[in-house]
């Protein structure tokens, strides 16, 4: 997928432009937001909050003993009788699938909702294979059919009206006219139906692995994903070096906060832990099992202090909660992750030179470390990467002139006075716009009006006053 | 060097992170319940269950839970089910036989029901939890419309980490040996279109629970 962050602040001002994404993304993010609270804290506060700490304290516990865990891992899983493999990068990655799709002379490939695969661009390169891969969530698919990536990280297709939906299901596949939802679904379940039956590969992300049991866990609503990793011969997950989980009962909180956090429910609809291909004497189930171990840049954030983005568990609970995001949606943020965490995880995964703005897309209000089931201290993090922003000389030149004028007044009581007279003064003449470049700030507000006399005036009057009493 | 041994070099070369948490004393269960007692976990089984959009019903016996599965097969001469040792009904098959009910594969695209067993309920959020097996099969529960699951009350526990802690007692190696384990809460459903909530999305519009003594 093409790195389009550093245009966020266009991109954003033609999302706000668009009225039918504003309504569509309005009403989806207010609702995932009031059916979190609503879930989470069902039994209380206190105990949602507690809830809330032993989920963070049992992914950071995790990330602690990463290559401890990934190997337990490793070796569970392939007693498990699953394939693993490692991959560096997304292109080792995707060439790794490509390898397991003509080993197994796969054609058709069914995909379950998947975050890793968006990152890796996986779709991109089966197609150019000549693979014929379908999307089989459903909001994937209305995406897919649309050729635009998902704009949230639960619900891709948050950005769009129901009406819109109708219009590309009428012109891509034909659907006859209605207005009616479950129509709409009916329809689509027979059209995806046909490809659960009829393809060769099934592939699948991964929300967890339990370490001591080598369990690939995964959660979701509409079945697509237990269709995934049943039907076809074949099974390849591709899941992230950071969703190692230490133990079952650690699993058993964060398989249970996740959905409370990302859709208000209890429990995901369905559940599954994969241990493997299907066993002698089974009737149905995969004859391999793949699980591909992503790392795409994740091992060097470990290293920083940016290491908390790594036990984000993809619930999007941030991103319904951030106003940012409520505002221009997850297509301005310019490439797979949108919102807070997204801002985050942009510059450290494609490099801060080409996602600039996206620290800044914050007003740091907090919300969405508030709403994190992991507690991840998203203002911490974006403040930090402000910091790298100057400190690797990406600064605005003109920015950075005007802080380095601005320390500058301030170095002397003398000039610091001088500044605040010129300011004055100036603001005389040319009134509460300011002028360019500054008047980009003036655009959407007033520059405040000066006291008529500054503060040191005022004590020397004082003063003077006194002495004279 | 591959790439499994760069990723875990780079993971090792660098200062552990988060070594200030600190280890687990004991953790809260998800759901605080009250109920204690059997017959408190099954009424609140049948609550939470209820509330996720499955139909419950109690049956007092095995003729009542049969003429419940005639009841919801209306008139269908195919459905397909598990195994009858995975069952808990008497003869499953060869009732069905007599009526003139083939069980068949669910993957033809004929059979709107299909039959299982489960091997836990959970009280706390109404799920049902099986593992796949010879005889207990995956495509049961996940091609039909409708899905009927038979289960006894003695099968509910409290929560997911009750059941958790039994895999434990029981050895995981048990739990291994299955290739898939499911937890379903409910029917398949979507809101993806606008936030309409549709039952049905890829799997089972309906969920039917028979609960026998």
């Amino acid at each position: 997928m093409e790195i389009q962050s550093n245009n966020f602040v266009s991109l954003s001002a033609i999302a706000i432009r668009n009225s039918e994404m504003q309504k569509a993304v309005s009403k989806g993010t207010r609702n995932g937001y009031d059916k979190r609270l609503a879930a989470m804290f069902a039994y209380g506060e206190e105990h949602g909050e507690a809830m809330r700490q032993q989920a963070a304290e049992a992914k950071r516990r995790a990330l602690r003993q990463l290559p401890e865990l990934l190997e337990m891992a490793e070796a569970n899983m392939q007693a498990n009788g699953i394939h693993v493999l490692w991959a560096l990068d997304a292109d080792e990655a995707n060439r790794q699938v490509m390898d397991i799709i003509k080993r197994h002379e796969v054609k058709r490939v069914a995909k379950g909702k998947s975050m890793a695969t968006e990152e890796i661009g996986l779709n991109h390169v089966l197609e150019t294979n000549g693979i014929d891969v379908v999307e089989t969530d459903l909001g994937e698919y209305i995406i897919q059919l649309n050729h635009e990536p998902p704009s949230h990280i639960v619900a891709p297709v948050i950005h769009k009206t129901k009406e819109e939906i109708r219009d590309i299901f009428i012109e891509k596949l034909n659907m006859p006219p209605t207005d009616d939802a479950a129509e709409m679904v009916a329809f689509a379940r027979k059209k995806l139906r046909d490809i659960f039956l009829s393809a060769d590969l099934g592939v699948s992300g991964g929300n967890f692995i339990i370490a001591e049991t080598g369990t690939l866990c995964l959660v979701e609503n509409e079945a697509n994903g237990r269709m995934c990793t049943t039907m076809p011969r074949v099974h390849v997950a591709v899941v992230g070096i950071e969703k190692m989980v230490e133990n079952f009962e650690d699993y058993a909180t964060l398989t249970q906060v996740l959905p409370r956090s990302s859709t208000g429910q209890h429990m995901t609809v369905y559940t599954s832990m994969i241990n493997g291909p299907k066993r002698p004497g089974d009737a149905d189930g995969p004859e391999h099992v793949y699980v591909i171990l992503l790392d795409n840049g994740r091992s060097d954030i470990y290293a920083t202090k940016y290491a908390e983005a790594l036990a984000c568990i993809r619930c999007g609970a941030c991103q319904n909660a951030c106003p940012v995001y409520r505002s221009t949606g997850g297509h301005a943020y310019g490439w797979v992750y949108g919102g807070p965490i997204g801002a985050v995880l942009t510059p450290l995964f494609v490099g801060l030179d080409k996602a600039k703005p996206l620290p800044q897309a914050s007003s740091l209000c907090g919300s969405c470390k508030q709403v994190c089931p992991v507690d991840i201290d998203l203002p911490r993090m974006l403040l930090d990467l402000r910091h790298d922003t100057i400190q690797q000389g990406l600064g605005d030149t003109l920015w950075n002139l005007g802080i380095k004028s601005w320390a500058w007044g301030n170095s002397s009581p003398r000039l610091f006075e001088m500044g605040g007279m010129a300011a004055r003064l100036g603001q005389g003449v040319i009134g509460q716009n300011l002028p360019a470049p500054l008047g980009e700030w003036t655009k959407f507000r007033d520059f405040p009006s000066f006291a008529p006399k500054s503060f040191r005036q005022l004590w020397r009057e004082r003063q003077k006053a006194q002495a004279q009493s | 060097m591959n790439s499994r041994n760069t990723i875990l070099k780079k993971l090792r070369a660098t200062q552990t992170p988060f070594t200030d948490v600190a280890p687990i004393e004991q953790r809260r269960n998800m759901v605080p319940l009250a109920e204690t007692t059997p017959d408190a976990l099954t009424q609140r089984f049948i609550a939470e269950a209820e509330k996720i959009g499955c139909r419950v019903y109690a049956a007092e016996d095995a003729a009542a839970a049969f003429e419940r599965v005639f009841a919801l097969l209306n008139g269908d001469k195919q459905i397909s089910a598990w195994d009858d040792a995975f069952l808990p009904m008497p003869e499953f098959s060869e009732t069905l036989k007599t009526a003139g009910i083939e069980i068949t594969a669910s993957d033809n695209g004929q059979v709107r029901l299909g039959i299982t067993g489960i091997d836990a309920g959970l009280a706390s959020t109404g799920s049902l939890i099986f593992s796949s097996g010879h005889g207990k099969y995956r495509t049961v529960s996940l091609l039909p419309t409708v899905y009927v699951a038979i289960m006894t009350t003695n099968q509910i526990v409290a929560d997911f980490e009750t059941w958790v802690a039994l895999q434990k007692e029981r050895g995981l190696d048990q739990f291994r040996q299955s290739s898939n384990t499911v937890i379903i809460s409910g029917p398949s459903k979507t809101a993806d279109i606008a936030q309409e909530l549709i039952l049905g999305a890829h799997g089972p519009k309906e969920v039917h629970i028979i609960l026998l003594p």
